[in-house]
């Protein structure tokens, strides 16, 4: 840290670099300040009685905590768990990566191995070795990628504007969150109008507190449900206020309403809030994908989420983030990876993150991409944001590679905001919520963000959001509201969106619906990649969309 | 707010530095001596349920202005608890403050605070800055108001929170503080935060009481 | 607007009537047993059920998906319960995660179509029951009960009660 008196001119350039500005602490290994291989983490051990665990990580069953307990009983096969166990963990990673070594059977093993074991398997592998892996053990075949819809002001023509343009341009979720809370409803109302103006489908979900975000879903108002959070010890469990009970109660409680469910968690979290027992933070985040998977829960968020900074601040953590993502997918879950959090400074560094999941594809690659300018966005800034959205599809374009979006021109955009906004202003009108006027739908239609809308009344209209609660507002009167608006088309889209409930094939492994409303999941649409020329590639006509980007010059016009 | 690199160095100087420094004892008042503004916080016994509706319960996490005097930027602990208090008095309510330190839980302290207030509405706040607006009602991971990027909290912020909290006392109907947002809080702040709370949590005492303080801020 | 009441007078009046069918539940019993005695799904034949098989679909009401129209909403035919996944279906699903190797996945879905029964606010109740400190061991023990014998939900009742278990060994009920 000393720095000589009389500066290099040197230094000082490369001290005013932004990734200078990335605040990056050492490792603390003694309190799970680490990212992987802490020499403090459980070494691996399992012992069954009677088809029971009675031993995990050197650790018996009488001091289990919660999350322990949860995973012996519900995440661990015990029929192949003392098999797989004894295999060697570089031979485990070889077959990981091995693409002639079927998915099926890495599936398999996993199925029977502890925390520690899995741990021990990663300390072989290089983050290429990783992304080899995911490529192979991604659970559907087609890659996807959600957005975020938020704004500062909580402002719900500009949410129903950008969730319109969100889905128009490819992405299968769509996911939004509140400034202040009392606005929850408000926000899923038009983000669900927004989506199904922009493509009919695209599922959509409102992050809040954990039985609010229930509520709303019962409803009919959001489709899914993300932000429900695991952790990885017993401490950091219960100060989120809930146990691997009750988180696998409200999983089936939402399956139970047809609603689809994923839970998040994430490298970091335990360290940040204070409790990680010395132990890495892949190591806990490792129990957390083992709780989603013994909740029997579809899906997990996670790639560290709202805690990035921490792992991104610590050496060997963003390859730790991209073994989260891998953990997720080999224990046969669909994963929403993460790069949904502002994490450098450094364009370099926020897009070398961000290409570990883009090259092997994942299910939901960014979890989400900022839908709005990071200003705007209430989770706190994306890595990525709707700024960067010609950098990433000129990338697309560079790597021949599935992004999840499209190129797309002004004037399709503007009118398709522009109808979103006038659907909302219909449905407010009709429910008797305060008007939205002409021109908010206009600055709405055009804005960048919210700096660019008129300011609403707030206080009306969360007493209006509280109103649509206790009315008992569902999602056929929205419906309803829209179609005597005439917004026919919008009307039968929401409608398509509840009646996914009634066969519940969303329910399923990495699901997602098309314009159609035809469901697509790990069932239907297995990964079947199995080396070169396999798995997904892009079809000729898919290839045509993403490369013909306006900005390209075309060459016999040059000159001419 | 705009921090500068050199600021930011200070602060990552001391808290690395505090990383390898001897473990803090808690004392019964901590005393911050340190320049003007310095405060004077005494435990004077367990915090009891509040009996009148007009106040307000500031519940402060476990080694707040014992371990750390500064919050995550480096603005006073001292400072931040007078423009709160002020806030609070501004709308003619009565303030209260406890420790609460069985958790180090920013929705917890606050929740528990809220419990304990007359009026079922109460601040939270860890030394990093971290603050939210608390309701004896609401779920403790529910909130009235949050404010989660404790580096984008200045003083005048601090006391539109103090005035809000009254303002709920009061069962007004209130315009929240205008949440503030900067996406780069996260890659600059977070680990520092993370190291922060760690240290903050080695300060909970496990199955304790929350206990009312006598606050003495110098001008 | 006080479409939640409805929700639930229809869905006591469904649970209330037993023996003497209306049309609509009777179509849900006949429902319930074409899907039993049909062979266990296929995964590859059978899903997505809505496109293979929609004859083993129908709301709760008994209504068939290609009932529920926009113009059905419009005419007043569509209620909540229509757009609400039934107890039937929620067990086609958990055979079709069984079939692809899911286990856990198809017993959430069990534990799922168990829950259906239990309305939207009750169900919020328990689960808030369930979170750490909220309930003594007895009330964990009643709700199992209520569970059990109310809504016929065994699987969700042995989760609460091993729940109850687990939170005495490890401190998280609630200390009055």
């Amino acid at each position: 840290m000393a720095v000589p008196k009389k500066r290099s001119k040197r230094f000082e350039v490369l001290e005013q670099r932004p990734v200078n500005l990335d605040g990056l602490v050492s490792e603390w290994p003694e309190e799970g300040l680490i990212a992987m291989e802490n020499p403090f983490d459980p070494k691996p051990s399992i012992r069954i009685a009677a088809g029971k665990v009675v031993e995990l990580d050197g650790k018996p069953r009488e001091q289990f905590d919660v999350v322990e307990q949860f995973i012996a009983d519900y995440a661990i096969d015990t029929a192949s768990a003392e098999q797989s166990m004894t295999m060697d963990s570089r031979e485990i990673a070889c077959r990981w990566v091995d693409f002639n070594v079927p998915r099926e059977e890495v599936i398999q093993i996993f199925r029977g191995l502890t925390p520690g074991k899995i741990l021990d398997v990663l300390s072989h592998m290089n983050v290429l070795e990783m992304m080899m892996a995911m490529t192979k053990m991604r659970s559907r075949k087609v890659p996807g990628n959600q957005a975020h819809a938020t704004n500062l002001r909580d402002n719900p023509v500009l949410l129903a504007a950008d969730s319109a343009e969100a889905a128009f341009r490819g992405f299968m979720e769509i996911e939004t969150t509140v400034g202040i809370s009392r606005y929850a409803p408000f926000n899923a109302l038009s983000i669900l109008v927004g989506s199904q103006t922009g493509r009919g489908g695209v599922l959509t979900q409102d992050a809040l507190e954990e039985s609010v975000e229930l509520a709303l879903g019962m409803r009919g108002l959001t489709a899914y449900a993300e932000t429900v959070s695991v952790y990885g010890t017993e401490k950091v469990f219960v100060d989120g206020d809930d146990t691997p009970w009750s988180k696998a109660f409200l999983a089936s409680a939402y399956a139970s309403r047809g609603i689809k469910i994923r839970y998040t968690s994430g490298t970091g979290s335990e360290v940040q809030m204070g409790y990680a027992e010395s132990k890495s933070m892949l190591y806990l985040e490792t129990r957390c994908v083992m709780v989603t998977r013994g909740a029997g829960v579809q899906g997990l968020q996670n790639g560290s989420i709202s805690c990035i900074g921490v792992p991104g601040a610590v050496p060997s953590g963003i390859r730790a983030v991209l073994a989260e993502n891998l953990i997720s997918v080999t224990l046969d879950l669909e994963v929403a990876s993460g790069n949904d959090q502002t994490f450098s400074h450094s364009d370099i560094r926020r897009t070398a993150r961000m290409l570990m999941q883009m090259i092997p594809g994942t299910d939901l690659i960014f979890s989400g991409f900022g839908g709005v300018p990071n200003y705007d966005n209430m989770f706190a800034g994306s890595n990525f944001d709707i700024e960067d959205m010609d950098d990433y599809l000129v990338l697309q374009r560079d790597l021949k590679l599935e992004g999840g979006v499209r190129p797309v021109s002004e004037g399709d955009v503007v009118a398709i905001r522009n109808k979103a906004a006038r659907a909302l202003q219909a449905v407010f009108a009709e429910l008797g919520f305060p008007p939205i006027s002409d021109d908010e739908v206009e600055a709405a239609t055009f804005a960048h963000g919210s700096k660019d809308v008129p300011e609403r009344r707030v206080t009306d209209d969360l007493k209006a959001a509280q109103d649509l609660m206790k009315r008992g507002i569902t999602g056929l009167d929205v419906v309803k509201a829209l179609a005597k608006r005439g917004f026919d088309d919008i009307a039968r889209n929401i409608l398509g969106m509840l009646k996914l409930r009634i066969s519940g094939d969303y329910l399923q492994t990495a699901a997602w619906v098309d314009a159609d409303f035809r469901v697509w999941s790990a069932v239907n649409d297995p990964n079947d990649y199995h080396g070169p020329g396999t798995g997904y590639r892009l079809s000729e006509e898919r290839w045509k969309l993403l490369k013909e980007i306006p900005q390209a010059k075309r060459p016999e016009l040059i000159g001419e | 707010m705009s921090l500068n690199p050199e600021m930011i160095e200070k602060i990552v100087l001391q808290v690395l530095q505090e990383m390898g420094g001897p473990k803090p004892s808690a004392p019964a008042a901590s005393k911050e001596t340190a320049g003007p503004g310095a405060m004077v916080l005494e435990e004077i016994g367990e915090a009891r349920p509040g009996t009148r509706s007009d106040e307000v319960v500031v519940g402060l996490s476990p080694v707040f202005g014992i371990k750390f005097h500064k919050n995550i930027t480096g603005i006073p602990l001292s400072a931040i608890l007078r423009e709160i208090l002020a806030g609070i008095e501004e709308e003619g309510i009565h303030a209260r403050v406890i420790r609460v330190k069985h958790t180090s839980d920013l929705a917890f302290v606050a929740h528990r605070a809220a419990k304990l207030s007359g009026s079922g509405v109460a601040i939270g706040i860890q030394s990093r800055g971290t603050t939210v607006i608390h309701q004896k009602d609401l779920a403790p991971l529910n909130n009235l108001e949050l404010f989660p990027q404790a580096p984008l909290l200045d003083l005048p912020t601090y006391r539109a929170i103090g005035r809000n909290a009254a303002k709920y006392a009061k069962g007004e109907a209130t315009n929240p503080v205008p949440v503030r947002n900067d996406q780069m809080a996260r890659p600059k702040f977070q680990a520092i935060a993370a190291v922060i709370h760690i240290k903050e949590t080695k300060g909970v005492v496990p199955g304790a009481p929350p206990v009312e303080l006598r606050v003495k801020l110098e001008k | 607007m006080k479409e939640l009441d409805i929700d639930k007078i229809v869905r006591e009046v469904i649970r209330q009537i037993g023996e003497g069918t209306p049309p609509q539940a009777k179509s849900e019993t006949a429902y319930a047993s074409a899907a039993k005695s049909a062979d266990r799904l296929d995964p590859k034949k059978d899903y997505p059920l809505a496109e293979k098989r929609p004859e083993l679909l129908h709301t709760a009401t008994g209504k068939r998906m290609e009932d529920v129209t926009l113009e059905a909403v419009m005419a007043g035919k569509v209620e909540p319960l229509d757009v609400r996944i039934t107890p039937e279906t929620l067990r086609m699903q958990a055979e079709i995660a069984e079939g692809v190797g899911r286990k856990q996945l198809g017993f959430n879905l069990r534990r799922a179509a168990e829950l259906s029964a239990v309305p939207d606010e009750r169900l919020l109740e328990m689960y808030n029951a369930l979170r750490p400190h909220r309930s003594t061991k007895l009330e964990l023990l009643a709700m199992a009960e209520e569970l059990e014998t109310k809504y016929k939900a065994k699987i969700c009742s042995a989760f609460v009660q091993e729940a109850a278990e687990v939170y005495e060994r490890r401190g998280l009920l609630r200390s009055e």
